[in-house]
């Protein structure tokens, strides 16, 4: 097969399927290599950005999916009641944001950190599906230990936990210098 | 957790979910950051004081958030009293170099906390970008409403919520002992409804006009509650147009 009919391939295969297709998925689908399968796609996705076009071509959660343009939301959303899904409450992003930066952790670790009892936002996340339960951690209790799904990376538009935001670590290299008086 | 309790109709039952509160550790940097102190020096007797004061407006809302609370003011005032002893008289430098200052652990924990914050942030960002985004199958709709985003500077905190509604509350108390009426009961699915209404027939509530006509205490407790409830559901938001401004409570727009 020709290019074109080989991006025309791909775009029915992304169209078709509900969730992230993979390069590996495309690849062995087409009997393209997965470079020139990565090839095709990175061009799709500036035809799809030239064009004007109301869809585009996004990379999320490892794989290759068509969504709306951002610009279209406010159209989208008109046309028919979504299913109303509550943004996560701070509590819940705060225990989020533990578990996806230092995964696989305990709940206990996760209470250390935050000061305060975990139990309903990770109930949240589970029935979300934005963590799952990873293993068992060794030592007395045997602890259940928590991690990031796909789900989290759908949710958050990210292509891979590689892509979390960068957070400064100016904490760990700063000196602790304490003023000994009370005031 | 969610409860979804407004559903079974159940008015006596319904809890406020909580998860908006994030615990004795946010209220405590909201604190700091508010005074402008330096971390690394926190004037421990008057934080200790103003955390203590938030924690008895929150027992009077019977907010059940009480024991991690209660344990944070119980380590603030150990650390209180630990610095107002005497100190030994330290022999060597060694010594005195050894002395930890008892706020150390505090700070650190805070330094900490603050960085989880910072991480909760950007994926409330990226949460909001990503709900802009629509799939072609279905998928999980975010809430959309949430990308009409609110200016940084115009936010509320909870902790200025609980605080200007305390002070309200202060101020209304004396009218409300005059009266010997018997109380209506108002369960929080009757004011969300209420709030809802107004709101929808005007785009803007002021956070003063609708507690300052509740007829009772407990009508105004019941109101403040419900208040929470729809911020958290993500059906209205507050915000104060200035710093010390009215505070003001709208719906998200764009939906009916």
């Amino acid at each position: 097969m020709n290019w074109r009919e080989a991006k025309a391939v791909l775009e029915a295969l992304i169209f078709a399927s509900s969730e992230p297709v993979t390069i590996k998925e495309m690849s062995i689908i087409t009997g393209l290599n997965e470079e020139t399968v990565r090839t095709l796609l990175s061009e799709m996705a500036v035809e799809y950005n030239d064009q004007q076009r109301g869809i585009q071509i996004i990379e999320v959660a490892g794989g290759y999916q068509l969504v709306t343009k951002p610009e279209m939301a406010v159209y989208v959303e008109k046309l028919k009641k979504v299913p109303r899904q509550a943004p996560l409450s701070q509590a819940a992003l705060e225990t989020l944001a533990i578990i996806a930066y230092k995964q696989p952790i305990t709940r206990a670790e996760i209470e250390t950190i935050r000061g305060v009892r975990v139990e309903s936002s990770l109930t949240t996340l589970l029935e979300r599906g934005l963590i799952e339960e990873t293993g068992r951690k060794e030592g007395p209790g045997r602890p259940i230990l928590y991690g990031t799904t796909k789900e989290f990376l759908k949710y958050f538009g990210l292509k891979s936990l590689d892509e979390l935001p960068v957070v400064d670590d100016w904490i760990l290299n700063r000196q602790i210098e304490m003023d000994v008086t009370a005031d | 957790m969610v409860k979804s309790e407004i559903l079974k109709g159940e008015k006596e039952t319904y809890q406020v979910n909580l998860e908006v509160f994030s615990g004795p550790l946010d209220l405590l940097l909201h604190l700091i950051e508010r005074s402008e102190i330096d971390i690394y020096n926190i004037p421990i007797v008057e934080i200790t004081d103003q955390f203590l004061a938030y924690v008895q407006n929150m027992e009077f809302l019977d907010l059940q958030i009480a024991a991690d609370f209660l344990l944070m003011a119980a380590t603030l005032m150990q650390i209180k009293a630990r610095m107002l002893l005497p100190r030994p008289v330290l022999e060597t430098e060694e010594e005195a170099l050894e002395e930890e200052d008892p706020r150390v652990e505090l700070v650190e924990k805070l330094l900490e906390y603050k960085k989880v914050k910072e991480m909760a942030a950007q994926l409330q960002t990226k949460e909001q970008e990503a709900s802009r985004y629509f799939p072609r199958t279905g998928g999980s709709f975010a809430d959309l409403e949430v990308a009409a985003a609110v200016e940084p500077d115009e936010r509320v905190t909870l902790w200025d919520l609980v605080q200007a509604f305390s002070t309200l509350l202060e101020s209304l108390l004396p009218r409300f002992e005059l009266k010997g009426m018997p109380e209506q009961q108002y369960s929080i699915q009757d004011k969300m409804d209420e709030i809802l209404d107004r709101l929808a027939r005007a785009p803007r509530l002021s956070f003063h006009a609708l507690f300052a006509e509740q007829p009772s205490k407990k009508a105004l407790i019941t109101s403040f509650l419900a208040l929470l409830e729809l911020i958290r559901m993500g059906k209205v938001f507050v915000r104060q147009e200035r710093i010390f401004g009215e505070i003001v409570i709208a719906r998200w727009e764009g939906k009916t």
